[in-house]
């Protein structure tokens, strides 16, 4: 008597297939339940990357390499060319103020906030112009300006667009428009809507709001900077140059990782409702698996007598419920990308796969169908032949 | 054609080779007792029943006679409360699960009334099933199963299912089947009970041709005794206790 007779996987297979076909409707209600639980979890770990992505894709247009700092005190003036000394991993620096006013432009006047700044504010926030420039470094003095792309349209509204080479007038003074803005987003850091605003040389802020602060400072690294440690030497720097004024520094990085953070909580989440449903289509493939076995008895009994040990049988039912889970896998796996598709698709995100939640969703999926296929395998393992082939 | 007469005669030599030194079965003092609505039913009573090798004996009894019991224990399906068992040479009481299958995989070939084949697969892969459990590769499996589908005079039925097969059709197959492993004992339940009398008589004889030319033993249970008379011994249950006769 050989000890070491064992089935080969292959057939073992074959059969457990050939068997589960006989189950029909019973096993197509418990595959919806598993369908359902793998296209969930494929499905939304798509959507939560994709949203993730989206985000960080959004502040990334935006610039990582951008601090911005909020003085709790305005100074009346920060020396600009002092700071960049000090730090020259800054690549531009650009403090602003600002103030509300009402612009005049061929009789169509408009509310708007009023930018003062330097030249380096172009660089500093990315901006790019429609038409014309913006300001230089020798316009300090003049009464240069440059519209935002939303308020360009508002003082469009007359009927006579606006155009470079334009006078505008703010409280009582005549501007020239410089240049005018394009569309763009204006990134989450930034303390200006720059789409809405005038922009200004910052000496010049003076002459039309009085009481007009430098509130902020926009300052952009150069390549390749650590970020957070850019962040505290420009603080010391601040505390230098102005005795121990207390400065809040805000970098894209810390809300990027704080968004990724959250997102990732909220995939968490996700999963859990994931889970619930997998448990859910896992009781009741178990649910058909007891009633296969439960008619199947006699089969059972008739193969122990040809000399099934008990393994033989418990693998045969495992792997059926293996099987019947492998297909709702499948199908779960193919609706989840669909749904995680369209769901990108109605969004407007830019739909990528992650081949991660194929793996997890599918993995989970089958340990699922293993977990809950265990137990009525082991019940039918431990029959007794005798009993087994008495069954009718 | 020529590996299966090997085989045979192979076999042969093996049994012949049992038969010398002690009997293929042995039951010492067999009870067998079942628990019924708190009473305890005493099915076998002190049971004692030697089987040689190349033996055929029918067992025969009125139903709640202990014979279907008995077949269970002698088929190593059920285990006895007491008594000493010994098959091929091996002590069955103290065999665990596994062992046991694997001598019923390799020393028995069941016989069934209701035939008992798998429904899903063809007349060829049931034959060929008991070999799978001993890993046996599927296409050698299938080339043997092929030989005794021929020896049962069903090689061009191989590829049937069980439901488009006649009843006498159905029960070959369970022979070719039973045969398949080489056994040196066919346990048959009742092979004719569901089978018209000219076909019954077309088992019986494929059967005792079994015993006659390859001395695999034989072990029938049924009620009819005219079937019975062809065996070489009688053995009666009764009551839970056995009588046997000579032909």
């Amino acid at each position: 008597m050989s000890a070491l007779q064992v089935q080969r996987p292959a057939d073992l297979l074959c059969e457990a297939l050939v068997g589960l076909r006989t189950l029909g409707k019973r096993s197509l209600l418990a595959l919806l339940g598993i369908v359902m639980g793998s296209a969930s979890v494929i499905a939304l770990i798509n959507i939560g990357n994709n949203a993730a992505s989206e985000a960080e894709a959004l502040f990334k247009g935006m610039g990582v390499d951008t601090l911005v700092l909020r003085f709790s005190e305005q100074p009346r003036a920060l020396d600009t060319v002092r700071l960049h000394e000090m730090l020259p991993q800054l690549r531009s620096i650009a403090p602003i103020a600002q103030a509300s006013v009402s612009l005049v432009f061929r009789g169509q006047a408009v509310h708007a906030s009023l930018v003062g700044s330097h030249a380096a504010l172009a660089d500093a926030m990315r901006l790019t112009l429609r038409e014309g420039r913006f300001f230089s470094d020798f316009d300090q003095l003049a009464t240069f300006a440059v519209v935002g792309h939303q308020l360009a349209q508002e003082l469009s509204a007359g009927g006579v667009p606006l155009q470079v080479g334009d006078q505008v007038r703010v409280n009582n003074y005549l501007y020239q428009v410089l240049g005018i803005l394009q569309d763009q987003p204006d990134g989450l850091l930034m303390p200006i809507r720059a789409s809405a605003s005038l922009f200004v040389p910052l000496p010049g802020m003076a002459r039309l709001d009085g009481r007009a602060g430098m509130g902020e400072v926009v300052m952009r690294a150069a390549a390749d900077q650590d970020m957070p440690l850019l962040a505290s030497a420009v603080r010391q720097a601040i505390a230098h140059l102005h005795g121990g004024q207390d400065v809040n520094i805000l970098i894209a990085q810390q809300m990027i990782e704080g968004m990724t953070r959250q997102s990732r909580t909220f995939s968490y989440l996700l999963m859990a409702l994931a889970g619930v449903s997998l448990v859910a289509g896992g009781v009741g493939v178990m649910n058909v698996m007891v009633m296969n076995i439960a008619q199947r008895k006699r089969e059972i009994g008739v193969r122990m007598a040809l000399g099934a040990r008990r393994r033989d049988i418990r693998y045969l039912f495992l792997l059926e419920a293996l099987a019947l889970t492998a297909i709702g896998a499948l199908l779960g796996a193919v609706l989840g990308g669909v749904f995680a598709w369209g769901y990108s698709l109605l969004s407007g995100w830019r739909f990528s796969f992650a081949v991660s939640s194929l793996v997890l969703g599918m993995g989970s999926t089958l340990l699922v169908g293993l977990f809950f296929g265990l137990y009525p395998a082991m019940a039918a393992a431990r029959l007794q032949p005798v009993e087994a082939l008495r069954e009718e | 054609m020529g590996g299966g007469l090997f085989v045979c005669a192979l076999q042969l030599t093996l049994v012949l080779a049992v038969c010398n030194s002690e009997p293929l079965i042995s039951l010492r003092g067999i009870t067998k007792r079942y628990q019924h609505a708190g009473q305890t039913l005493s099915v076998l009573n002190d049971v004692c029943l030697t089987v040689h090798a190349g033996e055929s004996c029918a067992i025969l009894g009125a139903s709640g006679s202990g014979k279907s019991t008995l077949l269970a224990i002698l088929g190593l399906l059920s285990a006895p409360d007491s008594g000493q068992h010994r098959f091929a040479g091996q002590d069955i009481c103290t065999a665990c699960p596994d062992q046991l299958a694997a001598l019923r995989n390799r020393h028995i070939g069941f016989v069934f009334q209701n035939f008992n084949l798998m429904p899903r697969l063809t007349a060829l892969d049931n034959v060929a099933l008991p070999l799978t459990y001993r890993g046996v590769a599927r296409n050698e499996a299938r080339e043997r199963a092929m030989v005794r589908l021929v020896q049962v005079g069903l090689a061009d039925r191989a590829a049937h299912h069980p439901a488009d097969l006649s009843g006498g059709q159905r029960q070959r197959v369970a022979i070719a089947r039973a045969l398949i492993g080489e056994p040196a004992l066919i346990l048959a339940d009742e092979p004719t009970g569901s089978l018209d009398t000219g076909t019954a008589s077309d088992i019986m004889d494929l059967l005792l041709s079994l015993n006659r030319e390859y001395h695999t033993t034989l072990v029938v249970v049924t009620h009819d005794i005219t079937i019975a008379r062809h065996l070489q011994r009688q053995i009666h249950v009764e009551g839970g206790r056995v009588q046997a006769f000579a032909s």
